[in-house]
């Protein structure tokens, strides 16, 4: 069988084209592409090289347009033996090519030609083509002639024309020498003759048979030299009376080859022409050809010789002429042919005849199956060159399979995009990734046709195509190949790198898998925030201020990933993780991987990696930006098995869909444990001028700040410039949590220090204050720390940050027509406060104590706090500060004095000293002394708590007192009582709440409890919301002045100053007013009362005074009156104008000595809303009895 | 006799491949479903030449190869079943009778809630439902 037959094969003239001498192939391949121009010879082309010796055969030649056809065979054939069925299988003529410069010897040159020549003794024309001839071989060849063609150096329009000249030469010998044939064959007869005719002797029977077989045998032949020379007509003549003769004689195998040549010439005739009568013509013609074929098959030959390859033959001519569905029919009838072929190299040429039909036809798989076919029957052939026809046929095969190497698809879609517009072409690679993907599941014939490529490639001596064959068997059908497959693979891939020079590069990856895992985003030393120019504070808004690290607004969909942007800095080196996997059987070495950046801006720097079996491991893959531009990373290139690949990301994350939607075998990554990763796109990535960078250091250590609770301290920061650029703008601010724990940073500092150069330095103090432990450890339970890259740097999250936003300079473009200034993005530096919080003091519980000690009734009043303290006091205060302690004055008692008790505990292992001060702040405006005193601190002495101890505190709450009980702490009161209805009283009751809480803050607020512990630790203690609590029930109590103040004194000597006026002779009163304000028995005892008004209104009463006994018997009144009385002691009307007070004198006269206890009650009638509040009353008619407190009486003497 | 069914999706992806010969001849049969859907492809992309209805899901034979001859059928989700059998001679009614029983039982397989389009079909009815068709397909024609 022949490769490439059609139906006008017939006419074709065979040409041999040698090589004469050493002709180099690219020479070579020129001068047959020049040949092959000349396939075609028009005869009216040839008339001047042809003389008519005697009367042409060819009658009708058709000289103005016919044509005579060459088909070249380079290197030739051997002598077909079916030489004499089909003359145009005869080389009929010879071309040698010799190129000179390398064929230096003409004579030489001569000799090889024609022994070249003698192995073809069928050839009538007999040239050499000489290209390229020297001078002197010019002068030579000419001399030589004969054969020789000289083609002198010329340009190769010049050659061209040259050796047309030449072919039609040749066509006109041929021509003459087809008719000097045919003229003979006339005349004499030939006796022709195939394998398929019987060897042995021949019975006389059949030597008659076989004599009237020749002539329609002769007929046949001329009528193939006619179709040769060109005329189809006397072709078609010649034929028919072969037709004739060979159906009469039986002889159809004959009539087949004459049928055939009639179809040929019939279309030679009609060339040009396509009818559907001609098609039909063609088509009945040639299945009976391919009828009588096989009926010409005889029994007793089919072991040696069939007929069965020109049936095959004939219908492959038929195939390739007809369309479609006949063509199947017609290859399905051929295919089943393949069988019944004896030799095996007819049936590879039938296999690649029907493989490239069905490729024509649009039948991928089948032209596929067909060159696998083609493949395994080039395998069997067991040598290199067959081995490397296998692999080529193989590599054409793939497509079809879906399993080509990326080098052959992306050098088509290369090809594509040349042509196509690029976004159509986008949208069909990615259908071709799809439908790539849906197709692989053809596994078990990817997988043989693999196996096959690497089987033929290793016996091809290809080690690349072996190792590109192993690696995408490996990487695509990992699950489906046992372990042992595996490691075979392995050792093919290693074994192929090892015949590879070191540094090859495969496009087909191998393993491991890699997918992106994420881009790290900068450390919070050297974040970039963006800036532009229309805002002067361009950090306001970057950072994430307030108390939530996510703010749905500064922030876009974080999951959208496409739309992340990053930012690089030339010269700053940055980190990719990226995630790799083995998920095969055996220890995998990478031994580099970086990534691959096409934009050319970027250095990576390579590391090994180790992989066991069936494992993953996420890696970091770092480089350095070296210029400002885009960065674009696809994926990574792997030093793998001796072999450089590149693996992109896309492929993997296609690969990972795939296996998402069950189309791919298995996800490399799940099944070596990794977690389903969401899907990681590359960022857009621009890198920019270098940037300053400023670096942080607590001085003192960059460990915890540990601190008692409470604890204020200093803390200094110092701050450098380790850029290369000056820092020329800076800004601080907090963020995080307990940024009150920050009290103050000296942020005037740094910005004194700018521009900061590089490498220059500054430190700058920050006043820390310890939080209190336990009210935000639940807050860090429910944060999460993933979120936070802000707070990722404190354990626990509490600490405070302090965030730096700094910028270098405005940077011209380097474009000088704009002159625009680029802004370069500015960067935040958060430098985290880590503030380690120790327990400190705690705090165990605060109580409101109230003490009630009766004063003795004396020649002074008590000294009344609501009236005269705030000016005494102040001015005692201020002399001596002994005066701060409290003192109880016996003469003044102190009833109704509250004090706080707070319960310290010390939990600790140090000692602490507590100081409590009270701040004074007088809130009583009108007095218009009260303007020194304002920020008047009471001190008290310091307590001490040594370790594990406690001690209790005490404040006194003296000095709280307004000095007016006023309506306007009651005007909401009013309010709710007067106009009842519903909603206002509501809204008063929350009125007055808030006025209540509000005063008990400002109360609270000027309580400050202090502590020290060692030389350098102090704070303060928070302990506000105890105080609150314990003050909550009784504020009123403190703050608030009882309406009337009561108080007694004995009227014994008015000489005596009853002004304070200082305090020297105010202490030297207290102290003789122990043995003075003693009453005798037995004597009358002027005193008087004295009752105050602390309202604002005129109050009606009725007072009445008592007088008790040590046993609290009333001794006034009754049988046993121990005390005489002048005076009216009860029911004493009176009227005290507001804020006066009014003295009612009296009486007593004792006859027992002892202590008495005086008390003076008011009834007040009429009483108004505000003393009806302050009492706690709410019934109009219930009569207010204010009491006043009780006062002592010491009588001496003698009974 | 049939030896092989297959059921091939949308994408040309197989989704079903059973063979019922004894011999080890599976990659064979893959062979030939996988080629057949050449002509299918044809067919679909050629409907003039096909049949003689859009509407027809039966395909015909596609195309007899060695032993064996191959027949299709095509959903209109784009599914097709392709069929390969031995017997060289068998009634078109018969044919369309079996692809009409074996859809039947694909459409069963892919309303299992828990079957992924796309996916390779894996339920042991299925199987079990299509070695019965299978069986019953050389009895239906002696009948």
């Amino acid at each position: 069988m022949e490769p490439d037959v059609s139906i006008e094969t017939s006419s074709m003239i065979r040409v041999a084209v040698l090589p004469i001498g050493e002709v180099p192939s690219s020479l070579m391949r020129d001068y047959l592409s020049m040949l092959l121009r000349h396939q075609a010879i028009p005869l009216s082309a040839i008339s001047s090289f042809y003389t008519e010796h005697q009367k042409s055969p060819f009658a009708n030649q058709p000289w103005d347009s016919g044509s005579l056809r060459f088909k070249f065979v380079l290197g030739g054939a051997p002598p077909s033996p079916w030489e004499d069925f089909q003359s145009n299988r005869k080389i009929l003529a010879v071309i040698g090519i010799c190129h000179c410069p390398s064929s230096p010897d003409l004579g030489f040159v001569v000799d090889q030609f024609n022994a070249a020549c003698k192995g073809y003794s069928s050839a009538l024309v007999e040239r050499c083509f000489a290209f390229c001839p020297g001078d002197s071989q010019l002068e030579d060849g000419s001399k030589k002639g004969g054969n020789l063609m000289l083609f002198p150096p010329a340009d190769r329009e010049t050659q061209e024309l040259h050796l047309q000249t030449m072919m039609q030469d040749i066509a006109a010998s041929l021509l003459m020498e087809f008719e000097k044939w045919v003229l003979q064959a006339e005349s004499t007869g030939t006796i022709l003759k195939t394998p398929l005719d019987s060897q042995s002797s021949l019975s006389s029977e059949e030597v008659i048979k076989a004599k009237k077989r020749r002539l329609g045998r002769a007929q046949k032949t001329i009528g193939d030299y006619c179709l040769l020379a060109g005329s189809p007509v006397d072709a078609n003549a010649h034929y028919s009376t072969a037709l004739e003769l060979s159906r009469l004689t039986g002889d159809f195998f004959w009539l087949a080859g004459a049928m055939e040549g009639s179809v040929c010439a019939l279309l030679i005739d009609r060339v040009g022409q396509r009818d559907a009568v001609l098609e039909e013509e063609v088509r009945y013609r040639y299945h009976s050809v391919i009828v009588h074929y096989r009926k010409s098959f005889i029994q007793e030959n089919a072991q040696r010789v069939s007929p069965i390859t020109f049936e095959l033959e004939a219908t492959l001519k038929l195939a390739r002429r007809e369309l479609a569905k006949e063509v199947v029919d017609l290859l399905t009838a051929a295919a089943d042919g393949a069988k019944s072929l004896i030799d095996s190299s007819d049936r590879l040429i039938l296999y690649v005849e029907i493989a490239r039909l069905y490729g024509t036809l649009g039948y991928d798989r089948k032209a596929a199956f067909f060159s696998r076919q083609v493949a395994q029957l080039y395998l069997q052939q067991e040598n290199r060159l067959a081995a490397i026809s296998a692999l080529q046929v193989l590599a054409l095969t793939t497509k079809a399979y879906r399993v080509q190497s990326i080098a052959s698809v992306s050098k088509s879609s290369f090809a594509k995009k040349e042509t196509g517009s690029g976004h159509a072409d986008s949208t069909k690679m990615l259908h071709q990734s799809v439908v790539s993907l849906f197709e692989s599941q053809w596994s078990t014939l990817q997988m043989v046709v693999l196996r096959e490529i690497l089987l033929s490639a290793v016996r091809a001596g290809d080690p690349l195509a072996a190792w590109s064959a192993a690696a995408r068997l490996l990487r695509s059908y990992y699950p489906l190949i046992t372990p042992a497959g595996q490691n075979g693979l392995a050792s093919a891939l290693s074994n192929s790198a090892d015949r590879l020079p070191s540094g090859t590069r495969s496009a087909d990856p191998a393993l491991p898998f890699i997918r992106l895992h994420s881009f790290p985003l900068h450390s919070l030393q050297m974040d970039i925030v963006k800036r532009s120019s229309a805002r002067e504070d361009w950090w306001a808004g970057s950072a994430p201020s307030g108390p939530f690290i996510y703010t749905p607004f500064s922030k876009g969909e974080p999951n959208n990933n496409s739309k992340q942007e990053l930012t690089w800095v030339v010269g700053e080196p940055v980190q990719v993780l990226v995630e790799l996997a083995n998920p095969c059987g055996f220890d995998l070495r990478v031994d580099s991987i970086y990534l691959s950046v096409s934009s050319g801006n970027f250095d990576s720097f390579p590391v090994t990696v180790d992989l066991p079996t069936n494992s993953s491991k996420v890696i970091t893959l770092s480089g350095i930006p070296t210029s400002v531009g885009p960065v674009t990373i696809h994926g990574c290139t792997v030093h793998c098995f001796g072999v450089i690949t590149e693996h992109l990301f896309k492929d993997v994350d296609n690969l990972l869909l795939g296996a998402m939607q069950g189309l791919v075998l298995s996800d490399p990554f799940r099944c070596c444990g990794s977690g389903r990763l969401k899907n990681v796109s590359v960022p857009n990535i621009s890198v920019v001028p270098p940037l300053p960078l400023l670096v942080s250091r607590i001085v003192g250590g960059d460990g915890a700040i540990i601190l008692h609770e409470g604890e204020i301290r200093d803390v200094w920061i110092s701050l450098a410039n380790a850029g290369t650029v000056p820092v020329e703008q800076a800004h601080i601010s907090l963020s995080g949590k307990n940024q009150d724990s920050v009290l103050s940073f000296a942020s005037e500092i740094l910005k004194s220090a700018l521009p900061l150069k590089p490498g220059a330095e500054v430190t700058i103090p920050v006043t820390l204050k310890a939080w209190r432990l336990g009210l935000v450890d639940a807050d860090t339970a429910g944060g999460k720390s993933a979120t936070g890259s802000i707070m990722r740097h404190s354990k626990d999250g509490n600490s405070p940050a302090l965030l730096i936003h700094y910028s270098g300079p405005l940077t011209n473009s380097g474009d000088p027509q704009t002159n625009e200034i680029v802004i370069p993005p500015g960067r935040r530096l958060v430098v985290p406060l880590q503030i380690c919080v120790l327990q400190g003091l705690s705090f165990v519980k605060a109580r409101l104590l109230s003490m009630e000690i009766p004063a003795h009734v004396g020649e002074n009043l008590p000294k009344l706090v609501q009236v005269d303290g705030h000016c005494s006091e102040g001015a005692i205060v201020s002399n001596n500060k002994m005066e701060k302690l409290v003192k109880i004055d016996p003469f003044r008692g102190s009833w109704g004095l509250r004090f706080l008790e707070l319960e310290l505990s010390n939990p600790t292992d140090v000692i602490f000293d507590i100081s409590v001060s009270v701040q004074l702040e007088n809130s009583s405006n009108e007095d218009g002394l009260s303007i020194d005193h304002d920020a008047a601190e009471y001190g008290y002495p310091k307590t001490r708590i040594d370790r594990d101890c406690s001690a209790r505190v005490l404040i006194p709450l003296e000095h709280f007192k307004l000095p007016i009980l006023d309506a306007s702490f009651f005007v909401k009161d009013d309010q709710a009582d007067g106009v009842a209805s519903g909603r206002s009283s509501v809204f008063s009751e929350k009125n007055t709440k808030a006025e209540l809480n509000a005063s008990i803050k400002n109360l609270i607020s000027r309580i400050k409890v202090r502590w020290q512990s060692g030389l350098s630790s102090s704070g303060e203690l928070n302990i506000k919301d105890a105080i609150h609590a314990a003050l909550q029930t009784s504020v009123m109590d403190v703050l608030l002045p009882d309406p009337l103040t009561f108080g007694f004194r004995l009227l014994r000597s008015s000489s005596e100053p009853e002004d304070l006026g200082s305090h020297k002779e105010y202490t030297a009163e207290v102290l003789s007013s122990a043995s003075k304000g003693s009453v005798l028995a037995h004597e009358i005892t002027p005193m008087e009362v004295m009752v105050r008004n602390n309202t604002k209104d005129m109050i009606k009463m009725s007072l009445s005074i008592t007088c008790r006994d040590v046993a609290g018997e009333n001794c006034v009144e009754g049988a046993k009156a121990t005390v005489l009385l002048a005076g009216v002691l009860s029911g004493i009307t009176m009227e005290v104008p507001p804020l006066q007070e009014i003295k009612h004198s009296f009486s007593l006269y004792f006859l027992i000595p002892g202590e008495y206890t005086l008390v003076a009650n008011a009834m007040i009638d009429d009483a108004n809303d505000i003393l009806r509040a302050r009492a706690r009353t709410d019934s109009l008619d219930e009569p207010i009895l204010c009491r006043g407190p009780p006062y002592h009486v010491r009588v001496v003497g003698t009974a | 006799m049939i030896v092989c069914v297959a059921v091939v999706g949308h994408q040309n992806n197989p989704l079903y491949i059973q063979s019922f010969t004894d011999a080890d001849d599976a990659l064979k049969l893959h062979h030939i479903v996988h080629c057949s859907l050449d002509v299918v492809g044809e067919r679909v992309n050629n409907p003039k030449k096909s049949g003689p209805t859009l509407n027809e899901t039966f395909l015909g034979m596609l195309y007899p190869t060695e032993n064996y001859e191959v027949y299709g059928y095509l959903t209109n989700t784009k599914v097709k079943f392709i069929l390969v059998t031995t017997d060289l001679d068998v009634r078109d009614t018969d044919v369309r009778n079996f692809f009409r029983r074996f859809h039947a039982a694909y459409v069963d397989a892919v309303s299992n809630p828990f079957h992924v389009p796309g996916k390779k079909i894996t339920s042991k009815t299925f199987a079990e439902r299509m070695s019965t068709i299978v069986k019953s397909f050389g009895l239906s024609s002696a009948v």
